[in-house]
C-alpha cells in the first residue's frame, strides 16, 4: 500500500504523476542497454542494473533477469546514481526558527511535502535531500534525510534525527562574542541540569528503597549520574546531551575561516567532534590548512568562486574554492544553489565545474553522490549505483555533466518517481511560442473542452453554471495532473524533436554570445 | 495572580518535563500587560451587561418569547421537508408536529393528522430544511476578546466566558437559518481556549449553551506566526504537540487514579483538567488548518498520532491534496470533519487553475464534508451560500445541505439531537422559501427548541 501510494507524489502532485492512481509499482525493475556511471568502480560501456524490492541487486555487462522483471531498455541512456542534496533549508516552511536553542525542534513539524522544490528535486535528479534548517542559528533544530516523494513526511523519510544544526558564526543581530557565549551557555547547563537529574534520581531510587538520603548533594549527584535513563532527559535537553555523548551528528555552519579554530575545540570539548560536518561559508577555505588538519568532511557554500579585491592595488583576485578543498584532501559535497533560475541549481552544473577548474571527475562526482551520502551516515545504503544500495537511479539521455543533457526518467528505490515523458509542467513550459493556439485534434480525441461540452447536451442553456454537475467537469480526478497540452503529439519523438530544436537554439546564442566577448570583452 | 498559577500548574503537570522556551521573563511583561487589560475588559463587561440586558428586554418584547412557558405546540404544514437523514429521506407537501420542544411526527400530509391543540402554520410552498450548524463562529460571544494571546499557546481559557446571548449578530444568524454555532476563540495562538456549543437564541448564558467546551481550538499554522518574535512550523507544531501531550499525560494520570491503579492522587490543574474530555472523546479539537502541509500535520498529529476527534476547519488552498491520508485515517476508525470556508476556492498559480474547495475535497473521496463561515469574516446568515460557493465550483448541491446539518452535527457530537427532521429529536429548523443554496431563497421562519425564534411575517430582518 505504501508504494502505491507513492507513485502518486508529494513532489509531483501538481505536475506529472507518473502511474495512473491504483498501479502498484513492479517489485522488480531491470533497466537494460545502458551506460553505466556508478560513481563506485569502473564505468560499464552497455549494461544491467536489476532492482528488486527497491535494493539494487546486480549491476554489470551482463545480468540474469528474472523472469517476473519488468525490463525498460535505456539503450543510449546513462545511468547514474541519485544524486544527494547534502544540505538544504528548502522544504521547510521558513529557512530558521527564531530561537537561540532551538534543538528540541525538528524538521519533521516544518517539511512541506507539496513544495516545488521537491518537485524540482526530482527534474535535476536529486533522489535524496538532508532538510536541515538555515544558517542563522545558535544551535538549530534535527534535521532529516528524506526522499523528494510522498505524501506526508513519513512517507519521504530516509533517515529521522540526521543530526542537529549548529552556527560558529554569529547569528544575525548578534556578534561572534554573543553567539560563543550562547553556545557555552547552552551546553554548560546541560551539565548542570545532568548534575541536579543526577541528585534527583539518586533521591527518587532511595525513596523507592524506603532509605533516606544519607549523602551530600555531590556524593548524590555522583551516585545517581549512573541512575539516569535515557527518558528522563526533558526535550530542551536530550538532544544536546545525545549530541554530547556523541550519538547525534552535528552539522556546524562556519561562516568565515576565523570560525573554524573555535569550532574545532568546541566540537572536541563537548564531546560531538567524531560526528561533526562543517558547513562552510564563502571564505572559510582559507583555514583550509585547519580543516585539514581537522580532517572532517565538508559541506561548499552554494558560490564555488570566491572573489576578492586586493584592498591595496584593487586587483581583483578569484579562488574556485573546490579546487582547494579538493587539494587539501578533505572529503566534500556540493550544494545545489537556492534560486531555481541559476545554473548553480543543478547539482551535476556545479560537478561539472570543479573538472573544468582541475579537480579529478572522480572526485567532482564523489561530492554529488557517496560524499553527501557517508556525511549522512548512508555511505552504505546510498550514494553509488552497488549492489544492495537503494535502487535510486537517474535515467539521463547522456553523460550527466554535460548541460544539455536531461534528466529522463528517476527511479527511487526501485518507484518510477520521473518520467520526463509525463513532465506536463515542463513539457508546457517548453512548447514553441504559439503551440498553445495551434487547433485541436479532432473532436473526441482530445480533452473536450467545457463549452463543447455543454453544446452537446440537450437542456444546456438552463443556467450556464449548474453546480449540480460535478462529474461533467473537465477533471473528475483531483489528483490528476496539470489541464491536458494541446500539442499534436505528446510523445518521445516530440520532445526529441523539441529538444534538437532547443539545442540548436542554445548552440547559437551561445556563438553570439562568445562573439561578443572576443569582440569587446576586456581580456580581448 | 491567575498568570502566576498558570505557570507554576504548567511546570507541576509536566513532572520531569520542563518548559523547554524560557518564556518566564517574557511571561512578566506578558502577565502586567494582561493585568491591564484585565481592568479594561471589567469596565467594558459592565457596560456589555447593561447592554444585554436591554437586548434582553427587547427581544422578549418583540418576539413575545417568555422561557416560563411551555414550548408550544406547533403544526407545520409546507411543501417539502428535507429529512436528511441517512436514507436522504425528502418528504413532499409534509406535517410537522413540534411538541415539548421536540418533533413529535413528520410526514406526508395525507397520512398525518392535526390533532387539536396544535397552531397550524400553513406555508404550504415553503421548505424545512434542519437548521444549520456552524463549527467555526465568532459571533456568539464578545469580539473583543476573540485573542487572548499571552503564551503561544493558552489551554486554559474558555470562550464560555465571553458568551453573548442576544447580539445582533445573533440575530442575523438565525434570520439566516442558522441554529447551532461553535464559539471559538480566534487563531492567534496554538492552542487558544475552549469552545462553546451554543444555540443562536436565547436570553441568558445558560440558555443558550449547549456544551462546555465544545471543543478545544487548535490553530496548526497560518496565524500563531505573528506571536511575539515570529514563529515558524518547527516551533509551532513542537509547541501544539507538546502542551497537548502534558494534557493527555495529565489526563492519563487521573484516569489511571480513578482506576484504582495507582493510590497516589495526581495534583489538580485548572488549566488542563478542562481537556479530560477530549481525551475521553466528549468534545472536538476544532483545528484552524489549510494549506496542503498544514492540514497533513493536523491529521498526522491530532487525528492519527494522539487519536483525537479532529474537526479540520477552513481546509483551503491545496488543503484537499490531503484526502488520501484521510481515507486512509477514516478507515483506520480515527474521526475526522472537514469543515471547509470560508475561502470557496483556491488559484493554483503553478498550475493555472482555479480548484473548488469543497468541490476537490468531495472528489477526492472526503465524505464528511461541511461548510463554515468563520462569521464575522463572513457574515453568520450567509452559511448556506459558502456552501452554494462550493456548488458553483463543482460540489453537489444535496452534500451541500447535508454539509450545512447533518454533517457538521455529527462532527460536533450532537447529531442525536439536532440535524435532521426525525421525531424525538430537538425542533430546530429553518422554513425556507425554497432551496436554501439557491441565494434567491429566504429563511421566513427560524425554530429552535420547538419554539419560533424568527418570523419574518412578524419582524423581518431583510
Amino acid at each position: 500500500m505504501r508504494r502505491t501510494r507513492s507513485c502518486r507524489v508529494a513532489g509531483l502532485i501538481a505536475a506529472c504523476a507518473t502511474t495512473g492512481a491504483g498501479a502498484v509499482p513492479p517489485a522488480k525493475v531491470a533497466l537494460t542497454g545502458g551506460r553505466i556511471v556508478p560513481v563506485a568502480g569502473p564505468e560499464i560501456e552497455k549494461g544491467t542494473i536489476l532492482i528488486e524490492h527497491g535494493k539494487i541487486t546486480a549491476v554489470g555487462a551482463s545480468v540474469e533477469l528474472p523472469f517476473d522483471a519488468m525490463e525498460v531498455d535505456v539503450s543510449g541512456k546513462v545511468l547514474f546514481p541519485g544524486l544527494v542534496n547534502a544540505h538544504d533549508w528548502q522544504g521547510l516552511d521558513i529557512p530558521n526558527e527564531n530561537l537561540d536553542i532551538g534543538a528540541a525542534l525538528d524538521v519533521y513539524d516544518a517539511i512541506d511535502p507539496s513544495r516545488l522544490f521537491f518537485e524540482n528535486s526530482l527534474r535535476d535528479g536529486v533522489t535524496t535531500v538532508h532538510i536541515i534548517q538555515a544558517n542563522n542559528c545558535v544551535i538549530g533544530g534535527i534535521s532529516r534525510v528524506v526522499r523528494p516523494i510522498g505524501l506526508d513526511v513519513d512517507e519521504m523519510t530516509v533517515k529521522p534525527r540526521a543530526g542537529v544544526k549548529m552556527s560558529a558564526s554569529p547569528k544575525g543581530g548578534y556578534d561572534r562574542m554573543a553567539q560563543w557565549a550562547i553556545l557555552r551557555e547552552a551546553f554548560a547547563e546541560l551539565a548542570d541540569y545532568r548534575e541536579r537529574l543526577a541528585e534527583q534520581r539518586y533521591e527518587e531510587e532511595q525513596k523507592k528503597l524506603k532509605k533516606d538520603v544519607d549523602v551530600g548533594p555531590a556524593e548524590a549527584r555522583k551516585r545517581g549520574a549512573e541512575l539516569i535513563r535515557p527518558q528522563d532527559y526533558d526535550d530542551a535537553h536530550a538532544n544536546l546531551h545525545e549530541l554530547s555523548q556523541g550519538r547525534l551528528d552535528a552539522w556546524v555552519y562556519v561562516g568565515a575561516a576565523t570560525d573554524v579554530g573555535p569550532a574545532v575545540k568546541f566540537a572536541k570539548d563537548n564531546g560531538f567532534f567524531e560526528r561533526v560536518v562543517f558547513v562552510l561559508g564563502p571564505d572559510t577555505f582559507k583555514a583550509a590548512d585547519e580543516l585539514k588538519a581537522a580532517g572532517r568532511p565538508v559541506v561548499l557554500d552554494v558560490n564555488l568562486d570566491f572573489r576578492e579585491r586586493d584592498p591595496l592595488t584593487g586587483k581583483l583576485k578569484e579562488t574556485f574554492v573546490p579546487k582547494v578543498i579538493a587539494d587539501a584532501g578533505l572529503t566534500f559535497a556540493l550544494l545545489p544553489h537556492p534560486d531555481a533560475s541559476l545554473a548553480e541549481r543543478y547539482l551535476t552544473y556545479q560537478a561539472a565545474r570543479c573538472i573544468r577548474e582541475g579537480v579529478a571527475r572522480e572526485t567532482a562526482l564523489a561530492a554529488v553522490t557517496i560524499n553527501p551520502a557517508k556525511m549522512l551516515g548512508l555511505g552504505d545504503a546510498l550514494g553509488s549505483l552497488e549492489v544492495g544500495k537503494a535502487g535510486n537511479v537517474v535515467v539521463y539521455s547522456d553523460d550527466p555533466l554535460d548541460f544539455n543533457t536531461w534528466v529522463e526518467q528517476v527511479y527511487i528505490d526501485g518507484i518510477l518517481a520521473y518520467d520526463r515523458a509525463k513532465d506536463v509542467r515542463i513539457r508546457r513550459l517548453m512548447e514553441e511560442p504559439g503551440a498553445e493556439e495551434k487547433p485541436k485534434a479532432p473532436a473526441g480525441d482530445s480533452a473536450v473542452s467545457d463549452p463543447a461540452q455543454k453544446e452537446d447536451k440537450p437542456g444546456a442553456g438552463e443556467g450556464a453554471t449548474d453546480p449540480a454537475k460535478p462529474e461533467n467537469k473537465e477533471e473528475s480526478q483531483p489528483d490528476s495532473p496539470a489541464p491536458p497540452t494541446p500539442s499534436p503529439e505528446p510523445g518521445d519523438d516530440g520532445a526529441s524533436v523539441e529538444r534538437a530544436s532547443d539545442r540548436a537554439d542554445r548552440a547559437e546564442s551561445r556563438r553570439r554570445k562568445d562573439n561578443s566577448k572576443s569582440k569587446g570583452g576586456p581580456d580581448a | 495572580m491567575r498568570r502566576q498559577q498558570v505557570v507554576g500548574n504548567r511546570q507541576q503537570a509536566t513532572g520531569n518535563r520542563q518548559q523547554v522556551i524560557g518564556s518566564r521573563q517574557q511571561a512578566t511583561g506578558s502577565r502586567q500587560q494582561a493585568a491591564g487589560g484585565e481592568q479594561q475588559a471589567r469596565g467594558k463587561t459592565r457596560r456589555r451587561a447593561t447592554a444585554a440586558a436591554l437586548g434582553v428586554g427587547v427581544l422578549a418584547l418583540l418576539t413575545g418569547v417568555s422561557r416560563a412557558e411551555e414550548p408550544p405546540k406547533l403544526a407545520f404544514v409546507v411543501g417539502k421537508v428535507l429529512v436528511m437523514d441517512k436514507a436522504d429521506t425528502v418528504i413532499n407537501n409534509a406535517v410537522v408536529l413540534v411538541s415539548g420542544g421536540r418533533i413529535e411526527r413528520v410526514g406526508k400530509a395525507s397520512e398525518v393528522a392535526i390533532p387539536q391543540g396544535y397552531r397550524r402554520i400553513d406555508m404550504p410552498r415553503h421548505w424545512i430544511v434542519p437548521g444549520f450548524v456552524d463549527c467555526h463562529n465568532h459571533t456568539a460571544g464578545s469580539l473583543s476578546d476573540l485573542n487572548d494571546m499571552v503564551y503561544l499557546s493558552n489551554p486554559g481559557l474558555d470562550t464560555l466566558n465571553t458568551v453573548q446571548p442576544e447580539s445582533d449578530d445573533m440575530w442575523m444568524a438565525r434570520a439566516g437559518g442558522v441554529t447551532t454555532v461553535l464559539l471559538i476563540p480566534g487563531s492567534g495562538t496554538n492552542i487558544s481556549g475552549f469552545g462553546t456549543i451554543s444555540k443562536t437564541a436565547g436570553q441568558s448564558v445558560s440558555d443558550v449553551v449547549v456544551r462546555s467546551p465544545g471543543s478545544i481550538k487548535v490553530a496548526q499554522a497560518g496565524n500563531p506566526e505573528r506571536y511575539w518574535w515570529g514563529v515558524g512550523r518547527m516551533f509551532m507544531n513542537f509547541n501544539t504537540r507538546q502542551t497537548l501531550e502534558k494534557a493527555q499525560a495529565y489526563h492519563e494520570a487521573w484516569a489511571a487514579f480513578e482506576r484504582g491503579e495507582t493510590t497516589e492522587k495526581p495534583a489538580f490543574d485548572p488549566i488542563f483538567d478542562g481537556f479530560r474530555g477530549l481525551f475521553r472523546k466528549e468534545f472536538v479539537a476544532s483545528v484552524h488548518t489549510q494549506i496542503y502541509q498544514v492540514v497533513m500535520t493536523t491529521v498526522d498529529m491530532l487525528a492519527r498520532k494522539m487519536d483525537l476527534r479532529t474537526v479540520l476547519d477552513h481546509s483551503e488552498f491545496d488543503g484537499w491534496k490531503v484526502a488520501p491520508l484521510i481515507r486512509e485515517a477514516l478507515a483506520a476508525g480515527r474521526s475526522i470533519y472537514t469543515i471547509q470556508g470560508p475561502r470557496a476556492y483556491h488559484l493554483d498559480g503553478t498550475q493555472r487553475k482555479i480548484h473548488g474547495n469543497a468541490a476537490r475535497w468531495w472528489q477526492a473521496g472526503n465524505p464528511l464534508l461541511g461548510i463554515n463561515t468563520d462569521a464575522p469574516v463572513v457574515a453568520q446568515e450567509q452559511l448556506p451560500f459558502q456552501a452554494a460557493m462550493g456548488c458553483y465550483y463543482g460540489w453537489v448541491p444535496y452534500e451541500g445541505i447535508k454539509g450545512l446539518t447533518r454533517i457538521p452535527a455529527e462532527a460536533l457530537l450532537l447529531d442525536d439531537q439536532i440535524g435532521t427532521i426525525e421525531a424525538g429529536k430537538q425542533a430546530e429548523f429553518g422554513v425556507w422559501t425554497g432551496d436554501p443554496l439557491d441565494t434567491r431563497s429566504a429563511c421566513e421562519m427560524t425554530v429552535i427548541g420547538g419554539r419560533i425564534v424568527y418570523d419574518a411575517g412578524v419582524r423581518r430582518r431583510w
